[in-house]
C-alpha cells in the first residue's frame, strides 16, 4: 500500500501538483490515523494533505481512482456455468464456426475470465503503452488495445453465434439474456483495459525524468517555441511571479509622511529621559498603481499568452492594477482575472477576444481609454503598454498617448521587438517612443525577467 | 477547569458540529478531524460567505475551547498580532517607583554597585506584567487549550505570512527580553482565505487544505431550515432554488450562504407566503449587493415563462467581439 501511495504522489508531481517531502510525510501520518479501510476517508486524508490548491484538485480526482479504484470494478459473470447440457451442446456447435484466432477471447467472455497480468503486459508492449506518459493518451491506448484484441471481430462473431443459436432452435428469451450477459462482460473487460491503461500511464508519468534544459529555454525568442516549450515556459512565468511576490514587498518604496508615531517616539526617547529629541514618524508604504494595456493582436499572439500570465501575476501582487487588452478596441480585463487560476484566466481572455485579420488599432483603443478610463491614471500610476506598436497604418493617436503618459508617474513600454525593427513597416514604435520614460525589450524569458525587475524598481 | 473535548472519529466530530448548528459535510468533518489528530493548522479556502469563519466558531463551541480571533488586514504586523511592550505602563511604573528605586540603591557605595543592583531589578520592567499579549501570543500562552482563528490571511502582507511560519510550525515565539515562549497546549489553528491572492507555498505546506465551495441544494436547505426554522419548508425550498440558480449566473458577486440566511430572515420578517414578483422586487437587494447584478437578476426574473435553468439566458453572454 505504501508503495502505491508513493507512486501516486510521484504521478501527482508529474502531472504538475507541487508536493513537498513534508507534505508526503503528512499524507502518511494522516493515512495512519484514519486507516485505509474506508475509501472516502482515505481519499480525504490524501486530498487534504497533498493538494493545497483548487487547481490541483481535478488532477487528484482524475488520478485517485486510477491508483486506488480497482476494487470497484464489477466482476465478470460466468455464463457457461448455468447452462443446461442441451444449451451447452448448441453453443459448442455454434462456437465451432468461430474463427480460431478469436476463439480465446470469446471463451473468456463466455466463462467470465478477466485478462491475466501476462496478457495485459503483452498488450501493453504491442500498443506501446509503456512509452505513453500523458493521461490524454488513455482513451486512445484503450482503443488500441481493444483493436489488438480484435474486439470488433469478436462482437461480430458473437452476433453470428446468436443467429446460429436461433437457427438451432434455442429459446429467444434465453438468447437475449445471454447476449446481455456477454455485453456486460465485454464492458467489464473494456473497463479492465481502461483501468490498466490509466495505471500504467500514471506510473510512467511518475518515472519520467524531470525536464531539463530550462536555461536554453530562457534565451530562446518567444516566436520559436513549440507548444511543449510554451507549457514549460508558462510554469516558469508562474515561478517568476512567485519570486516577484517576495521582491515586490522589498522594493516598494518606503516613504515617510508627516504623521508622528507617538509610541515609537516614546520608545526611542526613553534613553533621553523621555525628552523627545528623536522624532519618529509613521512608516507609510507607498503602494504602486498600475495601468497595463496589452496588445493581443495577431502579430503579438505568439507571446500574448505569456504576457497575459504576467499581467495576471502583477494583478495578483499589486491590488491596484487595471488591466486592459486590445486588438481593434479596448477591453477591461481585470474582472476576468479575479478568483481564477492563471491558466483559466488567460484562456478566458483569449477566448473573449479572438484575433481578427489585420485589424490592430492602438489609436482607437487609446481613444476608448481616454474616453472611459482616463481617471484610472493619476500621478501615482505607472502606465505599462505591452505591444509591438504595429498599428496596421491606422492613426497612431500619439496625441492621446502623450496625454495619458503625462498624467502618469511613469510610462513604460514593453516590446518583443529589437530597436532595429522599430519604425519598419507598419510599426509606429518610434512615434510612441518619444513619450515613454522607458522602453524595455522582452523577446525571451531572461529579458522579460529583467524587464519585470526594472518595472518594480520605480 | 472545564474539560476540552477530543474526538475519536470524524463521525463524532460531525455530530458535535451539528450540535453547534453547523452542518458539516463529511469532507469538512474528516479534514477537521485530521487537523486535530496531526496537530496541523487547517487552511480553508473558498468564496466569501460559505461558512469558513463559522466553522472555527463551531469547532470552538464543540471542543469547548476559547476562540481567539486574529483578523488580518493590509499592514498588520507583529506588534498587532503577537505582542507589544506596554511603554506607557512601564514609564508610569518607573515614575511611581522612583522612591523605592532610590531606597534600593541607597546602600551602594559606588556607581558600579548601584548599576549591578539595578540590573538585578531590571527584569521587573521586562516581565510578563508589561507584555501586552496580542492574539497569537495569547493562543500560545493560554492555560486552557484554545482555537486560534486567523481570518482572511490573504489580506495580510506577504511579510506577515512569512512571520506566521515560525508560529504555525513550532508553536513558539521568541521575545528577545524573555526568551522563547513555547505553547503549553497546541491550539487548533484555522486559517481562512478568500483566495484574493495566492498564498505562499511555504505556508500551504504547513497546513492541511480544505476547499469549501457553495453547498448543494440539499445542504443549503438543511442550513436554512436549521437557522431560520420559521420559514416554511416550501418557501425555503423555493428560496434556495432561486439562490442556487442566481449563483449559476455570471454575477459580480454571487449570493453566499449568509446572504441566503439574511434573505430567509427578511422573508420571515415580511410574512411572505409566496415568492411573487412584488416580494422579490423588495427583498432582492438583500441577496445582491451590486446595482448591475440586481438589474440583471430583475431582467431575468421578469422574462416570461423561464425554465428552471437560469444560466442559459442570453443576457449572461458577453457581447461578441467585433472583428
Amino acid at each position: 500500500m505504501e508503495e502505491r501511495i508513493v507512486k501516486f504522489i510521484a504521478a501527482l508531481r508529474a502531472a504538475g501538483v507541487r508536493i513537498s517531502l513534508a507534505e508526503s510525510t503528512d499524507a502518511f501520518r494522516a493515512v495512519e490515523s484514519l486507516g485505509v479501510k474506508d475509501r472516502e476517508l482515505f481519499r480525504l486524508s490524501l486530498l487534504s494533505t497533498l493538494v493545497k490548491d483548487a487547481s490541483g484538485r481535478p488532477i487528484f480526482e482524475e488520478l485517485f481512482p486510477i491508483f486506488f479504484g480497482s476494487s470497484e470494478m464489477p466482476p465478470m459473470l460466468n455464463i457457461s456455468e448455468d447452462l443446461t447440457p442441451e444449451e451447452a451442446e448448441m453453443i459448442a456447435q455454434g462456437l465451432r464456426k468461430v474463427n480460431e484466432s478469436l476463439r480465446k477471447l470469446v471463451d473468456k467472455l463466455m466463462n467470465g475470465d478477466p485478462l491475466t497480468q501476462d496478457e495485459l503486459e503483452r498488450l501493453a508492449r504491442m500498443v506501446g503503452l509503456n512509452q505513453a506518459d500523458d493521461l490524454r493518451y488513455r482513451e486512445w491506448m484503450t482503443q488500441r488495445m481493444k483493436k489488438a484484441l480484435h474486439f470488433k471481430e469478436v462482437q461480430e462473431a458473437l452476433q453470428e453465434l446468436a443467429n446460429t443459436l436461433a437457427e438451432l432452435g434455442m429459446d429467444r428469451e434465453r438468447i437475449e439474456q445471454m447476449q446481455k450477459l456477454l455485453q456486460a462482460n465485454q464492458n467489464a473487460l473494456e473497463d479492465q483495459l481502461r483501468q490498466f491503461a490509466g495505471q500504467r500511464i500514471a506510473e510512467n508519468m511518475g518515472e519520467r525524468p524531470p525536464d531539463e534544459g530550462l536555461d536554453n529555454l530562457f534565451n530562446r525568442p518567444f516566436n520559436s517555441l513549440s507548444d511543449r516549450d510554451m507549457e514549460r515556459l508558462r510554469k516558469e512565468v508562474q515561478r517568476l511571479a512567485a519570486a516577484l511576490k517576495t521582491r515586490v514587498a522589498l522594493r516598494q518604496k518606503r516613504a515617510k509622511n508627516g504623521q508622528l508615531d507617538a509610541k515609537a517616539t516614546i520608545r526611542a526617547n526613553i534613553k533621553h529621559g523621555s525628552v523627545p529629541i528623536e522624532l519618529r514618524h509613521r512608516e507609510h508604504t507607498q503602494k504602486p498603481k498600475l495601468v497595463v494595456i496589452c496588445d493581443i493582436s495577431t502579430s503579438m499572439r505568439y507571446c500574448s499568452e505569456l504576457m497575459l500570465s504576467l499581467l495576471y501575476a502583477l494583478q495578483d501582487q499589486i491590488s491596484k492594477t487595471y488591466s486592459f487588452a486590445f486588438i481593434d478596441h479596448l477591453e477591461y480585463i481585470s474582472p476576468d482575472f479575479e478568483r481564477k487560476s492563471s491558466n483559466e484566466a488567460v484562456a478566458q481572455v483569449l477566448d473573449r477576444i479572438p484575433t481578427g485579420y489585420y485589424n490592430t488599432d492602438l489609436g482607437n483603443s487609446l481613444n476608448d481609454f481616454s474616453k472611459n478610463y482616463l481617471d484610472k491614471v493619476d500621478s501615482r500610476t505607472t502606465l505599462i503598454v505591452v505591444g509591438d506598436g504595429r498599428n496596421n497604418y491606422n492613426n497612431p493617436r500619439v496625441d492621446l498617448f502623450r496625454t495619458i503618459s503625462r498624467r502618469s508617474r511613469r510610462a513604460i513600454w514593453l516590446t518583443p521587438e529589437p530597436p532595429l525593427l522599430w519604425g519598419s513597416g507598419d510599426s509606429d514604435m518610434l512615434k510612441y517612443a518619444l513619450d515613454c520614460d522607458t522602453i524595455l525589450q522582452a523577446s525571451n524569458l531572461t529579458e522579460l525577467t529583467t524587464a519585470v525587475d526594472k518595472l518594480l524598481l520605480g | 477547569m472545564t474539560t476540552t473535548q477530543r474526538f475519536d472519529s470524524p463521525r463524532e466530530l460531525k455530530v458535535a458540529l451539528g450540535q453547534q448548528q453547523y452542518i458539516a459535510s463529511d469532507e469538512i468533518a474528516t479534514i477537521m478531524y485530521l487537523s486535530q489528530e496531526l496537530g496541523k493548522p487547517l487552511l480553508t479556502e473558498g468564496p466569501a460567505g460559505v461558512g469558513k469563519t463559522e466553522l472555527a466558531k463551531a469547532i470552538a463551541g464543540a471542543t469547548k475551547r476559547e476562540l481567539i480571533r486574529l483578523q488580518c488586514y493590509e499592514g498588520l504586523d507583529e506588534t498587532k498580532a503577537l505582542y507589544e511592550w506596554e511603554y506607557a505602563k512601564q514609564l508610569l511604573y518607573t515614575q511611581l517607583l522612583r522612591d523605592k528605586l532610590q531606597e534600593t540603591l541607597a546602600g551602594t557605595d559606588n556607581l558600579g554597585a548601584a548599576a549591578d543592583r539595578l540590573a538585578q531589578e531590571e527584569d521587573v520592567f521586562f516581565s510578563m506584567r508589561f507584555l501586552l499579549q496580542r492574539p497569537l501570543l495569547k493562543a500560545i500562552l493560554s492555560e486552557q487549550p484554545t482555537v486560534l482563528l486567523i481570518d482572511e490571511i490573504d489580506r495580510a502582507d506577504a511579510e506577515f505570512e512569512a512571520f506566521l511560519l515560525e508560529v504555525l510550525s513550532d508553536f513558539q515565539v521568541s521575545v528577545p527580553e524573555l526568551g522563547t515562549l513555547a505553547a503549553i497546549h497546541r491550539p487548533l489553528v484555522i486559517l481562512t482565505s478568500n483566495n484574493t491572492r495566492e498564498l505562499s507555498e511555504a505556508l500551504k505546506r504547513r497546513c492541511l487544505y480544505l476547499f469549501i465551495d457553495y453547498p448543494s441544494i440539499e445542504q443549503e436547505m438543511a442550513v436554512v431550515r436549521l437557522k431560520v426554522p420559521e420559514l416554511s419548508a416550501k418557501m425555503a425550498r423555493q428560496a434556495v432554488e432561486l439562490v442556487q440558480s442566481l449563483r449559476s449566473m455570471d454575477l459580480r458577486k454571487s449570493p453566499s450562504i449568509s446572504e441566503t440566511l439574511d434573505w430567509a430572515k427578511a422573508l420571515v420578517a415580511l410574512n411572505a407566503t409566496v415568492l411573487d414578483s412584488a416580494t422579490l422586487e423588495t427583498t432582492l437587494s438583500v441577496l445582491l449587493k451590486h446595482e448591475s447584478d440586481l438589474q440583471r437578476a430583475r431582467r431575468w426574473l421578469q422574462r416570461p415563462a423561464s425554465g428552471p435553468n437560469l444560466s442559459d439566458g442570453s443576457d449572461t453572454q458577453t457581447p461578441r467581439w467585433r472583428n
